[in-house]
């Protein structure tokens, strides 16, 4: 103990430590990324090398002349269909949450924190049955709705509280000037709301843009195929072959890390929020 | 501030829209599952009540104890393991250092990407082409093991999966209950003369007891429910050596084409859920006391 006092040897060690946390989180991906831009005989040389004696971007022309584009597309559509029905209904069922006491209310509050809670995957089997019976297997719609209804009560709770935190003063004072409730929340309550509805957003953008389990029980045909599912295909149809693999997995990958990047303060937020504080 | 006498229906003009659409997508679905457990169900066409055989099949399954008992082991294991590192990264990272901060970011990455790409991306560093793991096992002057394809191994490849990328999940909220110590205290207890380790034991813990039970309530049900990793990182295998319950549930209804098994079996995963959350909202009901929300 007597050595961990000394400053400078304390510097070390937290260095040390830092780097070998920063080698474990990010190695996978940098050497994917790096894998990915090798040319495929060197992909499989022993001993590998780190970096790419020559860069190719051949595995990504392979994986658009297979179809990424069309699954990217997909993917973007599902996604902005997802959070614009997740932001639609629940910026108004927050509300209802954050400025009413009702019969009910704590049912609600419950079944909010059960389906936040309840693992996606053991709701599959159930939610392939349902989709199968009204005939929505195999639609972007449906899996909309399915990923909308699972994100809904994360993005219900993030606006909640954060509504709670405007002051209720500014409503009443636009509701005086004749606005009516409604136009109170949409006019008043959600221009200011600006960093909860960015939290909640960037929630329902990153699962529905990484789904993978529920859209490949839903969907089925290549047409409709998000990017994880054309991922998962290529797994089957390239096996052993991981430069288009890993350029597959790069495309999906990028995108998301720089959004994540630059709004990570409120992906963070929005991750505790209401699980310990609330 | 609350208009609920004189209108106490209110609400529900906000809130229905979304309830609707949670009754429709995650409750109907359990009610039409519990309907199809219990009936024959063959190639999607649904055929006859049998009462509760399809769960007595599924129960009496010789890979349905495989794959319980490699749930239980995974799950303990990677909870254990992905927790620990968890709480360390929450100690080491808790201040508001620009460094910390970059690497909160850093750790956090394996959680943000897809959770396909993640066990993919292992999948590639722990195969033998890749040439890494031969190379540490050369540094190491042992034969190269083939990961994936040995039971044990498979295994530890899917609980370094669970810590790689969830790790980060355990640190945001114990760091989230860190923050709620006030610091005050533990500058009282430095003042009486506490160590760190005393005032780790004594204070920290004790006030970190709901942040603690909730992050492990909430990975035990993320873990027990894994699918993504078995499938795409060892396919179950060797030899069904890392089949999960979910997998074998996603295997009877899409390989097996056997709904009605299915459902009795995602029920049985279900009651599991069910008893976890409730356990969760215990936490939650002692530690909020029914403020704000």
């Amino acid at each position: 103990m007597a050595v961990l006092r000394s400053a400078p040897l304390r510097h070390l060690l937290r260095g040390l430590v830092s780097a070998v946390i920063v080698v474990a989180a990010l190695f996978p991906i940098f050497w994917g990324l790096m894998t990915s831009l090798k040319p495929a005989r060197d992909i499989v040389t022993f001993p590998p090398s780190l970096l790419p004696a020559t860069v190719t971007l051949e595995h990504y022309a392979t994986i658009f002349k297979a179809g990424a584009l069309g699954f990217l597309l997909n993917s973007l559509l599902v996604s902005a269909g997802t959070v614009a029905l997740c932001i639609g209904l629940g910026a108004l069922a927050a509300y209802g949450l954050a400025r009413f006491e009702f019969p009910g209310k704590r049912a609600v509050l419950v079944a909010i924190i059960a389906v936040m809670s309840i693992p996606v995957a053991s709701l599959l089997i159930p939610t392939y049955t349902l989709i199968a019976e009204i005939g929505l297997v195999n639609t972007h719609v449906g899996l909309i709705l399915v990923y909308s209804a699972y994100q809904l009560p994360i993005v219900i709770w993030i606006l909640a509280a954060y509504y709670q935190s405007l002051p209720i003063e500014l409503e009443w004072s636009a509701m005086m000037d004749g606005y009516s409730r409604f136009q109170a929340l949409w006019k008043v309550v959600l221009p200011l709301s600006r960093p909860g509805l960015i939290a909640a957003g960037l929630f329902v953008v990153v699962f529905a843009w990484n789904d993978f389990v529920v859209a490949v029980t839903l969907l089925s045909s290549e047409d409709t195929r998000t990017l994880p599912i054309g991922i998962y295909n290529f797994l089957g149809f390239y096996g052993r072959e991981w430069g288009p693999l890993l350029a597959a997995s790069m495309v999906s990958t990028i995108p998301l890390l720089v959004i994540f990047v630059v709004l990570q303060r409120y992906f963070m937020a929005g991750m505790t929020n209401g699980s310990v504080k609330g | 501030m609350m208009d609920g006498q004189r209108t106490p229906f209110q609400a529900y003009r906000y809130l229905l829209p979304a309830l609707v659409l949670e009754a429709g997508f995650v409750f109907a679905p359990l009610a039409l599952s519990l309907f199809y457990s219990v009936h024959r169900v063959r190639y999607y066409q649904l055929g006859d009540f049998n009462g509760v055989q399809n769960y007595l099949d599924v129960l009496s399954h010789r890979l349905f104890l495989n794959s319980f008992l490699v749930t239980c082991s995974f799950s303990l294991m990677a909870l254990a393991l992905t927790f620990a590192v968890g709480f360390g990264l929450a100690l080491f990272l808790n201040r508001d250092t620009s460094g910390s901060i970059l690497l909160r970011t850093i750790v956090l990455l394996p959680y943000v990407i897809a959770m396909l790409v993640g066990s993919m991306l292992l999948k590639w560093i722990f195969s033998t082409d890749a040439g890494l793991v031969p190379l540490a096992a050369a540094w190491f002057n042992i034969t190269s093991p083939t990961i994936l394809a040995d039971p044990d191994y498979a295994m530890a490849a899917m609980v370094a999966n669970g810590i790689w990328r969830d790790s980060a999940f355990a640190m945001v909220m114990l760091l989230a209950g860190l923050r709620s110590i006030p610091p005050n205290l533990i500058l009282a207890a430095r003042i009486d003369g506490a160590g760190s380790f005393m005032i780790f034991r004594r204070i920290m813990l004790p006030l970190l007891r709901p942040a603690i039970l909730i992050t492990l309530i909430r990975l035990l049900l993320h873990f027990a429910n894994v699918l993504t990793f078995p499938l795409i990182l060892t396919g179950g295998g060797p030899n069904n050596a890392t089949e999960t319950l979910a997998l074998r549930i996603f295997r009877i209804g899409f390989e097996d084409f056997d709904l009605g098994k299915a459902n009795a079996m995602a029920i049985v995963l279900c009651l599991f859920n069910i008893v976890a959350v409730i356990l969760l909202l215990a936490v939650f009901r002692k530690t909020r006391g029914g403020q704000s929300l």
